[in-house]
């Protein structure tokens, strides 16, 4: 209850809550709420690249698409992308962060080594290069970027797990003989969780971006596939003439990682008070 | 403390050498074949061969790998299948275009960045702080290669106030200087045209690369100044009735910029990575243009080179800002 | 207040950035490309359309390209003569060429070119290989080139001006490695051509700069205003060299100018969009060693779902020309009756059934790869990917990279279902499209990747490349693209009119499809 006070009283989180809760309806009923769903693959000619108008808020595209129905229908693809990146980046981090903080020796020296040189790598370069290597699809750039984002989940869980595994009450726990597994399963993740949560928020955010960013570059989403990114990279082609192609598709990709950032944000405020901005 | 320093720089030997064979096995198994694109448009598969054959491109992978590695510690990194150039020859070249993007796009983020923390503090729990926190959120909510176009759009296309590309105008002659950064070389020879004319093409890409960079120093620099100006000191000066705006931007900035210098050092990191979608939508001639079209074309020894050499800045960030921390709080040094 | 004094800052920096904006007048006999260069600068080692426009006018050819249909021309060869068999080729060199760095340039340095490009055998050295060593190419006397070829060749002489004369003393010099002089001449230049590199201005895929020659043996009396100062700059956004054009700070943009922004040009006073009809075919190729394209019916029912007309009149605003064949509607060899095929979905849903019923999996989901720095094969796969959804078919659309997409065609199975392009004039001969794209001696290469596979084709194009005289070889080939056109084993859509934004400073633009119109001694310009 209390917790939920404090969040009511930070505006911009919950500003941040308001965005993502849209962002999710918007993506489950995008098909309803577009008002020309077909837009998604169908072209129309007669009525390229039309300025925005009552018919067409924000304008059509150069097949003559409806970009408000492509931006709505856009939010699904985005946040299907970031859940599964996040998801399968916590599903490889999170494991062998608690096996790395929580072992001695060798396995914890190879398990961040390893981390170690995957974080030394480039991000971006790194994704790019993966999305070549496995031939440019929406499939091998989020392949890509679960190869690179899992070792920030890592990172953090080794640092929460050392520290909880020298404090007290598991030098208890491993005194009444409580097994390896149960310690770090039942008590040291929970207590781990707070900092996971606030990194897979900003986490959904970022992959977003990020995956917007390879669609731009060629390398993730195809058509007809109404990525935001791929959209603005189609548009190029069109500017100055056809502003609102690119403009939109970018406001979309803003209103969305600004949601999950404030709401990241919000949250690292309630859940981390080590980590607290107003001290 | 020199034992911490030694055991923390050799403990990246083991990741430069994992970051070499990584990049390497990943990039050499790009399914394009430089060979065949090489061959050129009427080729034979005779031909392909033979290229292959003559670029070693046919020999086993460890092979392939124990040269390079050789190739490597001679700063040898071969010729680009594509251009025939040497690979070492064109970062040389284009390095500097990088860097002079990269140090505007810090200098930016610094320059903006404290001040707005330090307002943002003075503010606390006001509008402008409110303000500056959905703004500086924002700022590392926006996707680069948008807010370039925008940039590109208003500024270039509608206002025409900028150049929309380039690093230099066509008609201005200039064959450069010792450095290599134009906006330098041009003082240096006291080319007052050539520097203006670089100091415009150079804001529209400096200030798109610096918009993550001040949001994220202002949020640093926020943190820092609330935090100091809870220390006794200040509120001993307060009481004493020292001159409020001397004691915020003297003596409290003084105190709260330690954590953001480590910050900038990270962003330093980050831009260069950033660099590579700013550059190429302004066609900037640096290294991030080079790595796009090396991955585009399947370059490999472009990309490999490229992500070794960034590879190498972020580790070399990575050990200076443990190194730092370890100066700050020793406990940390047995850890490492 | 600190906050408004650093507003006023930035409001004054923003005042003087716009105060000095629009000082960008065109400098007087500079002329700006904007265009895409090639890989290097070594005409031996890469040719391609960026290459063209490079070495056009850095090197000489013995015979060359001009106008529209391409002419060829006596340029450094006063003459020939060929053997009655068509095995011996003799040139006449002209006398009195010299080289940029002053010296002659000899019927020897001829055959030291073509033995160079033998020897790399990189792209230009495909069309001579196969009748052609070189033992073969000797100099008999000081003016005189012979080539003795090892059976009758018809192309021959149309690829001749592919071959850029380089000056043998400067690479010899500069050769390590017995590379014949490959790393240097990448980024120098040792030629004969109306204008000299200036190597310093070099940076690759970036710019680079040529110096009209005052010494080239042309002359120049034809041409009292020439361009003295070639400056090429790579612009990889093409709306950005439009606006480049319309602000004064670029005076020519390359030939694949989107119809969108035709309009805009136009309607300025500085510049112009040059139209010219060349010789550059678009076509979606199919996989016809895959199903369902191994079917007659599943091929036609493709061929019929294109919306050819929507494409060129909408999309491409009419700049097209519908080219029912793989071959250009301009060149000699193309067949004028044939109809090919309309845009018609219920033709195409006939099609569809019989080729279900003879079990080619047409629901399948097929995968269309398109060039990803080239929008126009992306409008064109949406297009049809939305029609062809209406009939039933699933065309999924993949990113992909010319370098990637010459690798894969070397193989049936790693060929994709089909990939969109175009096949430019490299030489103006109906080899260098049917000949090379159709005769399945060709397969493993980009040109012949849908795999086609026909005997009687097969064998009016080999007749047709065995014989010497034109008039024998164009009802050949007529013959065998009306074939190719019956079997429908590509969808072909148009032939090109290449669209090039022009400053209104330049005139007498003479364009030819070989190079797309890029040899600019011809060209004219007032300050």
């Amino acid at each position: 209850m209390l917790i939920l006070k404090k969040f009511a009283q930070d505006k911009s989180a919950v500003i941040g809550f308001a965005i993502v809760v849209a962002v999710v309806f918007i993506a489950v009923f995008g098909p309803w709420l577009a008002p020309y769903p077909q837009d998604a693959t169908m072209s129309h000619l007669t009525r390229r690249l039309r300025p925005p108008s009552w018919a067409f808020p924000f304008g059509t595209d150069n097949l003559g698409r409806d970009i408000l129905s492509r931006v709505i229908l856009g939010a699904r693809g985005a946040l299907k992308v970031s859940l599964l990146v996040v998801g399968a980046s916590m599903a490889i981090g999170v494991p062998l962060g608690l096996a790395a903080g929580y072992s001695r020796g060798w396995l914890s020296e190879a398990i961040m080594r390893v981390t170690d040189v995957f974080l030394a790598l480039p991000q971006l370069i790194l994704a790019l290069a993966l999305a070549q290597l496995m031939g440019p699809s929406l499939e091998s750039a989020m392949i890509a970027l679960v190869a690179t984002y899992w070792p920030f989940f890592t990172r953090i869980v080794y640092a929460e797990t050392r520290r909880l595994r020298a404090s007290l009450f598991v030098d208890a726990l491993e005194g009444l003989g409580a097994s390896p597994t149960r310690i770090v399963f039942l008590h040291i993740l929970p207590n781990a969780a707070s900092p996971i949560i606030v990194r897979a928020t900003i986490g959904l955010g970022f992959t977003i971006l990020v995956a917007a960013t390879l669609g731009f570059l060629g390398m993730g989403a195809t058509p007809p596939d109404p990525d935001w990114g791929l959209a603005i990279s189609q548009s190029r082609t069109f500017l100055p003439g056809a502003w609102w192609y690119a403009t939109f598709p970018g406001l979309a990709i803003l209103v969305t990682v600004l949601g999950f950032n404030l709401l990241g944000d919000g949250l690292r405020d309630i859940m981390d008070p080590r980590l607290r901005r107003s001290r | 403390m020199l034992r911490f320093i030694a055991r923390r720089t050799l403990l990246a030997v083991p990741s430069l050498l994992g970051l070499l064979i990584i990049t390497f096995v990943m990039i050499r198994l790009v399914p394009a074949d430089p060979a065949a694109a090489l061959a050129g448009d009427n080729a034979t598969p005779e031909q392909v061969a033979q290229i292959r054959a003559q670029y070693g491109l046919d020999q086993p992978l460890p092979v392939q790998f124990l040269k390079y590695l050789s190739d490597v510690a001679r700063f040898d990194f071969g010729d680009s299948v594509y251009s025939s150039r040497p690979v070492a020859i064109d970062i040389v070249q284009r390095l500097p275009a990088t860097l002079e993007l990269t140090f505007a796009a810090l200098f930016l983020a610094t320059a903006l960045g404290i001040p707005l923390g330090v307002v943002a503090a003075l503010n606390h729990n006001r509008w402008p702080d409110f303000v500056l926190r959905i703004v500086s959120i924002g700022g590392v909510a926006l996707a680069t290669f948008w807010i370039a176009i925008m940039f590109q759009l208003l500024f270039a296309m509608k206002l025409d106030w900028l150049p929309l590309r380039g690093r230099s105008s066509v008609g201005i002659s200039f064959a450069g200087g010792p450095t290599g950064f134009l906006m330098l070389d041009a003082l240096l020879k006291g080319r007052l045209d050539v520097f203006w004319d670089a100091f415009r093409h150079l804001v529209l890409p400096a200030l798109t690369l610096s918009l993550g960079g001040i949001a994220t120093i202002t949020r640093f620099t926020r943190a820092g100044v609330l935090d100091t100006m809870q220390k006794d000191f200040v509120t001993y000066e307060r009481a004493v009735g020292y001159p409020h705006r001397r004691l915020v931007w003297v003596y409290v900035l003084r105190n709260s910029v330690v954590a953001s210098v480590t910050q900038i050092g990270l962003l330093f990191g980050s831009l260069i990575a950033g660099a590579v979608v700013v550059e190429s939508i302004f066609d900037w001639p640096g290294l991030g243009s080079y790595t796009v079209n090396a991955i585009l074309t399947a370059d490999f020894k472009v990309m490999l080179a490229v992500t070794l050499l960034v590879g190498v800045i972020y580790a070399a960030v990575n050990i200076l800002t443990d190194i730092v921390h370890g100066l700050i709080d020793p406990r940390l040094r047995d850890q490492a | 207040m600190t906050l408004t004094r650093r507003e006023a800052g930035v409001l004054s920096i923003a005042a003087l950035i716009a105060a000095t904006a629009g000082a960008k007048a065109a400098t007087p006999g500079v002329m700006v490309r904007s265009d895409n260069q090639p890989l290097n600068l070594d005409p031996h080692q890469v040719f391609d359309v960026p290459m063209m426009g490079y070495s056009l006018n850095a090197y000489d050819t013995l015979y060359r390209y001009l106008d529209n249909p391409p002419k060829l021309t006596p340029w450094i060869a006063e003459s020939h003569t060929s053997s009655e068999d068509g095995l011996i080729w003799d040139f006449k060199i002209r006398p009195g060429v010299k080289f940029h760095d002053g010296s002659d340039l000899t019927a020897a340095d001829v055959v030291w070119s073509f033995q160079r490009v033998l020897k790399i055998a990189r792209a230009p050295a495909a069309a001579f290989r196969p009748i052609l060593t070189a033992e073969q190419i000797t100099a008999p006397d000081p003016s005189t080139v012979r080539f003795t070829l090892s059976r009758p060749y018809g192309p021959f002489l149309a690829a001749i001006p592919i071959v850029a004369i380089v000056n043998p003393r400067v690479l010899k010099a500069n050769e390590k490695n017995d590379d014949w002089g490959a790393s240097w001449l990448a980024s120098n230049e040792a030629g004969s051509g109306a204008y000299k590199l200036d190597a310093a201005s070099y940076a690759p895929n970036e710019k680079y700069e040529m110096n009209r020659w005052d010494g080239h043996w042309y002359g120049w009396k034809d041409n009292p205003k020439p361009v003295q100062k070639i400056a090429s700059r790579t612009v990889k956004e093409t709306s950005t060299g439009v606006l480049g054009l319309l602000n004064g700070s670029i005076d020519m943009t390359d030939s694949y100018l989107p119809t969108d922004q035709v309009e805009q040009i136009s309607a300025s006073k500085v510049a112009r969009v040059e139209k010219n009809v060349s010789a550059r075919t678009f076509i979606i190729r199919m996989n016809n060693s895959k199903a369902p394209f191994d079917n007659i019916n599943a091929r036609k029912c493709f061929a019929h779902a294109f919306n050819y007309k929507g494409f060129i009149e909408d999309i491409l605003k009419g700049y097209a020309e519908r080219d029912p064949t793989p071959m250009p509607t301009t060149l000699w060899g193309f067949p004028k009756d044939v109809k090919g095929y309309e845009y018609d979905l219920d033709k195409a849903r006939d099609y569809f059934k019989k080729a279900m019923a003879e079990g080619a999996p047409m629901r399948r989901p097929i995968q269309i790869h398109i060039q990803n720095t080239l929008e126009q094969t992306n409008q064109a796969a949406q297009l049809f990917q939305s029609d062809l959804a209406q009939i039933g078919v699933n065309l999924r659309i993949v990113n992909d990279t010319w370098a990637n997409m010459t690798t894969n065609t070397a193989k049936p199975e790693t060929s994709p279902d089909m990939w969109v392009h175009w096949v430019s004039t490299y030489f103006a001969d109906p080899e260098n499209w049917v000949g090379q794209m159709y005769d399945s001696q060709f397969h493993g290469t980009w040109k012949a990747s849908s795999w086609f596979k026909n005997a009687e084709v097969d064998e009016l194009l080999r007749k047709a490349r065995g014989l010497v005289k034109q008039e024998e070889r164009a009802p050949l080939y007529e013959q065998a693209t009306r074939l190719i056109v019956e079997q429908s084993p590509d969808i072909f859509i148009y032939n090109t009119v290449e669209l090039k934004g022009v400053s209104n400073r330049l005139s007498t633009m003479r364009f030819c499809p070989v190079g797309s119109g890029t040899e600019m001694r011809w060209v004219q310009m007032t300050s």
